[in-house]
């Protein structure tokens, strides 16, 4: 099934001008599609393939070289030959360390914690390497038209890409000399293709298994709206990770025959790590295959075969937490399987049978491969950028953020503002209030994900407000505005409702976490749910205790002189050690302290109504006592 | 409702954006979601005209449509933020209370998180079952069957709830203060079906 248009005799066609085109810049390759003829069409060159490699290779001299020309040279100089630069994209090097260990490349960071590579003593950061591959994706699509290409863009990124990742792609993209009508989820992207919206309802799976990353998205079409209802997947799941459980196999049984020396050698690990790859390849269509590794100058000739039962034995853990998310997208969709419309595969790994079995199996239906999976995200990237220069408007998608954002609160824990899967453009507004008295500002501590501490989730950016007149703690009134536009993009603005005092921030990537807590900031918050539950509870009593105890020293006083003895030194002592308590983390010595404070203080609590009731009845106002 | 395009005077169905010219119009102070969506507030709702609202109205102002200029681009991103909200609020039948409790002028959630009485004395059986799910972090029949009784629980409460608000009481009365302490239970429920879900999902990857 290819994309048929609905209503072709209606469409004007749109100006030359208004023109723009749409890209996939991906993890292994990149390609740009433009809508011509009434139809998406991927952009490619008589006679050679659409596919851009994302690759970028230095020379010791002359120019840099991209693409098929700098594949090529992956063996020969591996450490000037930058490949999978979309892993780095928005990220410090704490949270790639995983993949540097597996690569070449020698890497630094940059004053805001960004990740630079260094090739022949220049460092370039991976927004400057994507725009080297989106200008040479620009220069073939100004070829294969026979004019130049418009520079007005639509690019795809991972539906679960964060905050950081989407600015660093549109960075990207500025930086290639491009003008970004819009970053488009892939997923998405790709149900446009299908021409999904000749249905005029119904639920749709989008399983997007790439180069590096993997995403699920289920969406509702409806009166050619396509409205997103969620997304979960995993940044750092795709087909290199494929090729890496041959290569671990390899590496073992080379070691064993040749010596682990030969394995260190950057020039063998980039034609180990190829080998493996047409293998995987060649399996998708052939019951076995072989690796094949031939190094003359080490006298290295080294060939395996392995079965496809073996593949996909080694495979079988990947593709099982493609499936998890799966479950996870349906269960925030409030979908079950049965109530799934059309399944849709798109990805260069999704060719491989047992991917596809199991998503068949999962979902009980045959999915939809009618379309190049290597081109759908491009074809739809088109179909959305001809949306945007007001060539469409039969066509509306309505796309979600995939991440829940919050702000750090006292104690550490996460007020979530906006909940994953809200449909973009959001806003929402929080009320915020000081903590102690005469407090002229307030931090704010912004943050994406799904776990209950602040220091789970992945750190967008802080900032300050400042100017609050001074007032009793509590008084204050501050109201945090977050909006996410129709990118995923973040802008968030505060304003203290009294003095109108307000601050506002773009915020500015940061880094801090593991890649490893990056990648699994939506899975692990469920694996951590208990502890986070903990550790939740622990932190809103330690507030709890905090305000009590200010409460009551406030009024020692009066309880001295209007407490018996014996409750004086019980609220003393109770005073004192949920004190301690709130020190601590542990959530049930914690809640134990609240309550024994709280019995204890009782008292108290009746003499000071007393003294209100008193104070009331003898005519004086209540904000007097 | 009466409003008219502020642009060509033809009478609105939506406050955003006028269906008869397409322009958008001003953004005014925050309205009800009813209002948002063209409906009058009530408990019940017709889902599926909720979702027709939803999308005609996102085909006026989704920022795709309004590229031109950064003024328009920026109007159509708070109203298209307005109307998403408006409809996150009305789609869920326990937030559409909630929203309906407090613009009657009842109890917010702030200010009384009491649970029905009889609901109490679930709760404490409920919490041990939740507990040893907690421990044993896996899943079982007892703990689907536990997701079921809450989930029918759930549709106890929001029926009760109905009951409560339809036909809406008037302002200030009783029966807000009852659907308050309904609201309190669905939340309680909601939070423990997320975290038996949670197991579940969690238990579905090993």
């Amino acid at each position: 099934m290819g994309y048929i248009e609905l209503n072709v005799l209606n469409q004007p066609t749109a100006p030359k001008e208004a023109r723009a085109l749409g890209i996939d810049l991906g993890t292994t390759h990149s390609l740009a599609a433009i809508w011509k003829d009434g139809r998406p069409q991927v952009l490619r060159v008589e006679g050679e393939s659409a596919l851009v490699p994302s690759v970028v290779h230095f020379p010791r001299e002359g120019a840099v070289v991209v693409g098929q020309a700098a594949r090529e040279q992956a063996v020969a100089s591996p450490r000037d030959t930058l490949f999978s630069i979309k892993r780095f994209m928005g990220r410090g090097l704490a949270d790639v360390a995983q993949e540097l260990a597996t690569l070449p490349y020698a890497a630094s960071e940059t004053e805001r914690g960004l990740i630079q590579l260094e090739v022949h003593g220049r460092k370039y950061t991976p927004e400057q390497l994507s725009a080297l591959v989106l200008r040479k994706v620009h220069e073939t699509a100004s070829r294969a038209l026979g004019e130049p290409a418009p520079t007005r863009v639509v690019v795809t990124v991972p539906a679960y890409f964060d905050d950081t990742q989407r600015q660093a792609t549109r960075d990207a993209a500025r930086l290639a000399g491009l003008e970004v009508l819009r970053i488009v989820n892939e997923p998405t992207a790709a149900s446009l293709a299908y021409g999904l919206d000749q249905r005029d309802k119904g639920a749709v799976v989008v399983y997007d298994l790439g180069g590096g990353t993997f995403d699920v998205t289920v969406l509702s079409i409806e009166e050619g709206v396509f409205r997103v209802l969620s997304t979960a997947g995993d940044t750092h799941l795709g087909g290199d990770d494929f090729d890496a459980a041959l290569v671990g196999l390899a590496r073992e049984e080379i070691a064993a025959a040749h010596g682990a020396e030969v394995l260190a050698d950057p020039g063998c690990q980039q034609a180990l790590r190829l080998a493996c790859e047409r293998c995987k390849i060649e399996l998708s269509t052939a019951p076995r295959a072989e690796i094949h590794l031939v190094l003359p100058e080490r006298r290295v000739a080294w060939r395996r075969e392995v079965s496809r039962a073996e593949f996909e034995a080694l495979v079988a853990p990947l593709v099982a937490r493609t499936m998890a998310a799966c479950a996870q997208a349906l269960s925030d969709a409030r979908l079950s399987t049965t109530q799934v419309d059309e399944v849709v595969l798109v990805g260069g790994s999704s060719r491989i049978p047992c991917v596809r079995a199991r998503v068949e199996a999962f979902f009980g239906r045959k999915p939809h491969v009618e379309l190049n999976p290597d081109e759908v995200v491009a074809l739809g990237a088109a179909v959305q950028a001809h949306i945007l220069v007001g060539g469409k408007r039969d066509v509306l998608l309505l796309d979600v953020t995939p991440l829940s954002l919050g702000v750090e609160t006292m104690g550490g824990a996460v007020s979530k503002i906006i909940q994953r899967n809200s449909t973009v453009p959001c806003s929402a507004t929080e009320g915020f209030t000081t903590y102690a008295d005469d407090q002229t500002g307030i931090d704010f501590h912004i943050v994406q994900g799904e776990r209950e501490l602040a220091a789970d989730c992945r750190s967008l950016g802080r900032f300050k407000l400042r100017g609050i007149p001074p007032m009793p703690a509590g008084m204050a009134k501050v109201g945090v505005r977050f909006h996410i536009d129709a990118d995923g993009v973040l802008t968030v603005t505060a304003k203290e409702e009294r003095s109108g005092a307000s601050a506002s921030i773009d915020v500015q990537p940061m880094h801090g976490l593991t890649d490893a807590e990056v990648e699994s900031m939506l899975s692990s918050s469920y694996s951590h749910a208990q502890d986070d539950f903990e550790a939740r509870r622990a932190a809103d009593l330690a507030i709890e205790i905090g305000m009590m105890a200010r409460a009551v020293e406030k009024n020692l006083n009066a309880a001295r002189a209007g407490l018996d003895k014996e409750s004086l030194l019980d609220l003393e002592e109770a005073l004192a050690r949920a004190k301690a308590a709130a020190e601590g983390r542990d959530a049930k010595a914690l809640q134990k302290a609240r309550d024994e404070f709280e019995r204890a203080s009782l008292p108290l609590a009746a003499l000071l109504m007393n003294n209100v009731a008193q104070k009331a009845l003898m005519g004086r106002s209540l904000d007097e006592v | 409702m009466g409003a008219r395009c502020t642009t060509c005077g033809a009478a609105l169905e939506l406050p955003c954006a006028c269906k008869a010219c397409g322009a958008l119009q001003p953004l005014a102070g925050e309205r009800d979601p009813w209002t948002e969506l063209g409906f009058e507030p009530a408990f019940d709702l017709d889902e599926a005209l909720l979702r027709r609202r939803l999308l005609s109205g996102s085909r006026l102002v989704h920022p795709d449509f309004h590229g031109g200029d950064e003024a328009a681009r920026a109007l159509a991103e708070a109203h298209s933020a307005r109307l998403n909200r408006a409809h996150a609020i009305l789609a869920d039948g326990a937030r559409r209370a909630d929203a309906l409790v407090v613009l009657l002028g009842g109890p917010d959630e702030s200010t009384s998180r009491e649970m029905p009485r009889e609901f109490l004395v679930e709760v404490l059986d409920w919490n041990e079952s939740l507990e040893e799910a907690r421990e044993s972090r896996s899943w079982s029949d007892e703990l689907a069957a536990l997701s079921d009784e809450l989930l029918e629980r759930r549709a106890g409460e929001l029926a009760a709830l109905r009951a409560l608000l339809v036909p809406a009481p008037p302002r200030g009365d009783a029966r807000l203060a009852l659907a308050r302490s309904r609201l309190a239970a669905v939340r309680y429920l909601d939070r423990a079906l997320g975290e038996l879900e949670a197991l579940r999902l969690a238990a579905a990857r090993n």
